[in-house]
C-alpha cells in the first residue's frame, strides 16, 4: 500500500484529494471487464428493482387458457412480449421478479455469510493462538461439508422457504470470508499503526474493527464478490431440485425446472431464465475480477 | 410462426432431427426389438414386490393369471385355468390347464396355483399391496390340475383379481429363491421371458416360445422387448426423437400435437380408469380448518375443474363428481353432489364456518408441480392460502397416513379393477388412507364389499358416494388421459385400464 509518492502527486500537492479518485476512476475506465460487469449488473439490478414497478403484468396471475405462449419472435401476443409460461403467467414479469428473488437471497445470504466468517476471521487472525485453534477447527469442519448436499438435507428436513433457504447459505458460504479474513489479519497485526493502536490504549474491538477492518477490506469484497455469484447460483440449484424457494415465487432455478419438460418444442421457456442466470453470475463475477484488479497494490492492470 | 425469422422452435426442432440423424438407428422394425424407455425404477420385478404400474405391466408380459380379462369386451377368459365355478359364495374352484412350462422348464401344475395364492395371502409374505390377497383364506390342491379356492367372506371382484394381480409363481423355484431372486431373476410362463435383468436400469425380455397353448394373450409378435429407465422427461423425450426408443409414455400432454406431427413419431392418447382428487384430512387433531364440512364444502366450490381439465390436463379426461371412475362397477356418478365453480358461494362457506379471511394450510402433491400450482392458484382466490410441497409418491402415501398432509393431491388407478371396491374402501372405509374415519360410510361400502347381490351392492354404493360427496372428504377433480409417443411402424393399441399388451402389438 505504501508505494513511493509520484512525482505528479508530489508536484500538486495542495490539490492531493481529487488525484486518487481521478486515477481510481482511469484504472476503472481502463478496465473492461469492470465496466462491462459493473454496467450489467446495474441494469440487471435496475431491472429488478424498478422492473416490476413499470411493468404492469402480474407475475402471479395464472391465465390457464393463454398458456404457453410464444414470445413477441414468434408472433406472440404483444400484451406477453415475452410469451407466458405454462400456467399462463406472463414470462417478463417472472423473470423480473424472479431477478428480485435471486438478487434478494444472494445480498442477504452473502451479508450474513460475511459476518460470520470476517468475525471469526478477525478474531482468529488477531488473537491467534488458542482462538485460532478454535476458528481452525470451526473452517476445517466447514470445509469438510459438501454444500449441496447439506443445503438439500437441511431443506428436505426443515421444509423449503425464501427465509430458510437464505439462512441455509449464509450458514454454509462464509468459510472464504473466514480464510481471507484470518490470513490478512495476521498480517495486518504486527504492522506499525495496530501497534500505535495498542500503545494508546485501544480497546481489541476498536483495534480489530477500526484498524485492521478497513485495511483488509479490498480482498473481502473480492471474496464477496465471489460468493454473491454461488449464492445465486446454489439458490437456482436448490429450486431447480425443489428444494430451493417455494412455488409460486418465481426463481429463475425454478423456472428452468418447470421448463425442462419443454426443451425441445419451447425452447425459450428455458432459454430465457437461463441467459438471465448467466448474465447476472457473469456481471457479478467480471466485477469481482475488477475490484480485485483496480484494488491490487501492483494494480494497473 | 412469421416468417423470415428464424424462430427458436425451429431451432429446437432441427436440432431433434438431427439428433434423429445422428443417433444410431437401433430401434424399430430393423432388429426386431421394441425399445421402452420410461422413468420409473421398478425395484423389485417379483410382481408381488412393488406396487408400481411400470411393474404391473412387465408382469402381464413375465407372468399369466388364471384367467384373462378381454379388454375389448369385459369378459373373462381361460388363460392359466381352463375352467372354473363357484361352488358357493365363497368357495371357487378352478380347472387347469395341461400341458403348460415355465420359463426354466418346471412343469405347471395345481402345486404352483396353491403356493402362490396362499403365499399372497399370508400375511407374513408382507406383499406390497396386501388387498391382493387378503380376502383369500386358504387354496386347496384337490388333485394336480384341480385347485379350490376358499374365501373368507364373499368378495364380488375377485375374479377381476384373479385376472390381473394374481399371476402364478413356479412353486418350487420361488419357494427356494423367494421375492429378492425372483425379482432378479424372474421365472413364469407368460409370453416373454427375461433375459437381463440389469438392476433397474435395463430389463431384456425375449419371446417365449412355448407359451401357454391357446393363451388369450397370443404368442408374442415382437422377438423382443428391451425396457430402459431414464431419469428425467426431457432425457426420455430425447431417446423417442432420437431413434433410441420405439415407446414412451405418460409425457407431458402439451407435447402431444407436437410430437404427432414428426414424421417417424405417432402419439395417441386414452381416458385412463385412473382418477386424481384431493383428500382432505378431517381428522387431524388441533385447530383443523378442514374438520369443518362447511370449509370442505368451499373447497370443493373453488376449483375450475372445467378450465383445468380443457387446459392442463387435455385430451379426452373428464370432470368427475364422484371419487371414483365412471365407469367402475358401482360408480354412480348421479348419487354424487354436483358442486359448480363457484368462488363467492366457497368465500360465503368460508365466512359462515368462521374463517371469512380464509386460513393458511399445507398441500402435498407428487404427479405435477403445474397442477398443484393452479390448484394453489385457486384456493388462494378464496382466501384459502395452501403452502405447496412436491414430494414423491411414497412419500404423499406415508404422509397422508401420518396426517401430515392436510390437502393431499392424489390419483389412483385401482390397479385396474374395474369395481369401486379398489377405491373407495381405501380412501373412505378405513382401508389405508382414510382421513374421514365416518363410520356410517365405512359401514355402508363394508357392507356392499360382502354383498354378492349386485343390484344391492350398486345402492350402497350409491348411498356412500352421496355420504362422501355431501360431507365434501375429497375433491373429485377428473379421469386421466394417458399419452402414448411410438415409432409409426409399431401396431398399438391403447387400453383405459392403462395396461400396454407388448406380446399383443406387431410391426406393420
Amino acid at each position: 500500500m505504501s508505494k513511493p509518492a509520484t512525482p505528479a502527486v508530489a508536484t500538486t500537492a495542495p490539490e492531493s484529494r481529487p488525484a486518487p479518485f481521478r486515477r481510481l476512476l482511469k484504472r476503472i475506465v481502463g478496465n473492461s471487464g469492470t465496466l462491462v460487469g459493473g454496467g450489467l449488473l446495474l441494469l440487471i439490478v435496475l431491472a429488478a428493482l424498478l422492473g416490476p414497478v413499470f411493468y404492469p403484468q402480474d407475475p402471479f396471475a395464472q391465465d390457464v387458457a393463454n398458456r404457453i405462449a410464444e414470445p413477441f419472435w414468434n408472433g406472440g401476443p404483444a400484451i406477453h412480449p415475452l410469451g407466458t409460461d405454462t400456467l399462463g403467467r406472463d414470462y417478463l414479469a417472472r423473470l423480473l421478479y424472479g431477478g428480485r428473488i435471486s438478487l434478494l437471497i444472494g445480498v442477504l445470504a452473502v451479508s450474513m455469510a460475511a459476518a460470520i466468517g470476517v468475525t471469526l476471521g478477525l478474531v482468529a487472525g488477531y488473537f491467534g493462538g488458542r482462538v485460532d485453534l478454535v476458528v481452525r477447527f470451526l473452517i476445517t469442519t466447514r470445509l469438510a461439508m459438501p454444500v449441496v448436499l447439506v443445503a438439500l438435507s437441511v431443506v428436505a428436513t426443515v421444509g423449503n422457504s425464501l427465509t430458510i433457504v437464505i439462512l441455509v447459505l449464509g450458514f454454509l458460504i462464509w468459510d472464504r470470508f473466514a480464510v481471507v479474513a484470518r490470513t490478512t489479519a495476521m498480517q495486518v497485526r504486527g504492522i506499525d499503526y495496530v501497534k500505535a493502536a495498542r500503545a494508546v490504549g485501544s480497546s481489541h474491538a476498536r483495534i480489530i474493527f477500526k484498524e485492521i477492518l478497513p485495511n483488509i477490506s479490498n480482498g473481502l469484497i473480492v471474496v464477496a464478490t465471489v460468493e454473491l455469484a454461488n449464492a445465486i447460483l446454489l439458490e437456482a440449484a436448490l429450486s431447480f431440485l425443489g428444494l430451493g424457494v417455494q412455488p409460486p415465487l418465481p426463481s429463475w432455478g425454478l423456472m428452468i425446472a418447470e421448463a425442462k419438460d419443454y426443451l425441445f418444442f419451447s425452447p425459450w421457456l428455458i432459454t430465457l431464465p437461463g441467459i438471465a442466470l448467466v448474465l447476472l453470475v457473469l456481471a457479478i463475477n467480471l466485477l469481482g475480477d475488477g475490484v480485485r484488479d483496480i484494488t491490487a497494490p501492483s494494480g494497473t492492470r | 410462426m412469421k416468417n423470415g425469422l428464424v424462430s427458436l422452435k425451429a431451432l429446437g426442432l432441427a436440432a431433434a432431427l438431427a439428433l434423429t440423424v445422428a443417433g444410431p438407428a437401433l430401434a424399430g422394425k430393423k432388429d426386431d426389438t421394441l425399445h421402452v424407455v420410461w422413468r420409473v425404477s421398478v425395484p423389485n420385478l417379483d410382481p408381488q414386490h412393488n406396487n408400481l404400474r411400470e411393474g404391473v405391466v412387465i408382469g402381464q408380459l413375465i407372468w399369466d393369471t388364471l384367467v384373462y380379462k378381454n379388454p375389448d369386451t369385459g369378459a373373462f377368459e381361460p388363460l392359466l385355468a381352463d375352467s372354473w365355478n363357484w361352488i358357493d359364495n365363497t368357495t371357487v374352484e378352478f380347472k387347469l390347464k395341461h400341458g403348460v412350462k415355465f420359463h426354466n422348464g418346471d412343469d405347471f401344475s395345481a402345486d404352483d396355483v396353491v403356493y402362490t395364492l396362499n403365499y399372497v395371502a399370508n400375511p407374513a409374505s408382507k406383499i406390497a399391496v396386501p388387498g391382493n390377497g387378503s380376502w383369500i383364506d386358504k387354496a386347496e390342491k384337490i388333485d394336480d390340475f384341480t385347485v379350490r379356492v376358499k374365501l373368507k367372506k364373499p368378495f364380488p371382484a375377485a375374479m377381476e383379481y384373479f385376472a390381473v394381480p394374481l399371476l402364478i409363481y413356479p412353486a418350487k423355484y420361488h419357494a427356494k429363491v423367494g421375492a429378492e431372486g425372483m425379482g432378479k431373476a424372474p421365472v413364469g410362463t407368460g409370453p416373454y421371458k427375461a433375459v437381463t435383468v440389469d438392476g433397474v436400469k435395463r430389463y431384456l425380455l425375449e419371446r417365449n416360445e412355448n407359451g401357454v397353448p391357446n393363451s388369450p394373450k397370443g404368442r408374442a409378435k415382437i422377438g423382443k422387448v428391451e425396457i430402459r429407465t431414464v431419469t428425467d422427461s426431457a432425457a426420455e423425450m430425447v431417446e423417442l426423437l432420437a431413434g433410441r426408443a420405439d415407446w414412451i409414455w405418460k409425457f407431458n400432454s402439451d407435447q402431444f400435437d407436437k410430437l404427432d406431427k414428426m414424421p417417424r413419431i405417432a402419439a395417441s392418447r386414452d381416458e385412463s380408469m385412473r382418477i386424481d382428487f384431493l383428500l382432505l384430512d378431517a381428522i387431524a387433531p388441533g385447530d383443523n380448518p378442514l374438520a369443518k364440512q362447511q370449509v370442505r364444502q368451499a373447497i370443493n366450490y373453488a376449483i375450475d375443474r372445467e378450465k383445468f381439465v380443457k387446459y392442463l390436463v387435455q385430451g379426452n379426461a373428464r370432470v368427475i363428481d364422484a371419487p371414483c371412475y365412471p365407469g367402475q362397477f358401482g360408480c354412480d356418478t348421479s348419487a354424487a353432489v354436483h358442486y359448480g365453480y363457484d368462488p363467492a358461494k366457497a368465500k360465503a362457506l368460508l365466512a359462515e364456518a368462521g374463517y371469512p379471511n380464509g386460513f393458511t394450510t399445507q398441500m402435498v402433491g407428487f404427479r405435477s408441480a403445474q397442477w398443484t400450482a393452479a390448484i394453489q392458484n385457486d384456493l388462494a382466490a378464496v382466501g384459502i392460502k395452501a403452502q405447496v410441497s412436491m414430494v414423491e409418491g411414497a412419500v404423499l402415501v406415508e404422509k397422508t397416513k401420518k396426517g401430515e398432509a392436510p390437502v393431499a393431491h392424489w390419483d389412483w388407478g385401482s390397479l385396474s379393477v374395474n369395481d369401486v371396491s379398489a377405491v373407495l374402501p381405501n380412501f373412505f372405509g378405513d382401508e389405508g388412507y382414510d382421513r374421514s374415519q365416518d363410520k356410517e360410510v365405512k359401514a355402508l361400502l363394508d357392507k356392499a364389499g360382502t354383498s354378492v347381490d349386485q343390484a344391492e351392492r350398486r345402492t350402497l354404493y350409491a348411498q356412500a358416494i352421496k355420504l362422501i360427496t355431501e360431507r365434501a372428504y375429497s375433491v373429485p377433480l377428473h379421469t386421466f388421459t394417458i399419452n402414448y409417443a411410438y415409432n409409426r411402424e409399431l401396431d398399438f393399441k391403447a387400453y383405459p385400464d392403462e395396461l400396454p399388451r407388448f406380446y399383443q402389438y406387431g410391426w406393420k
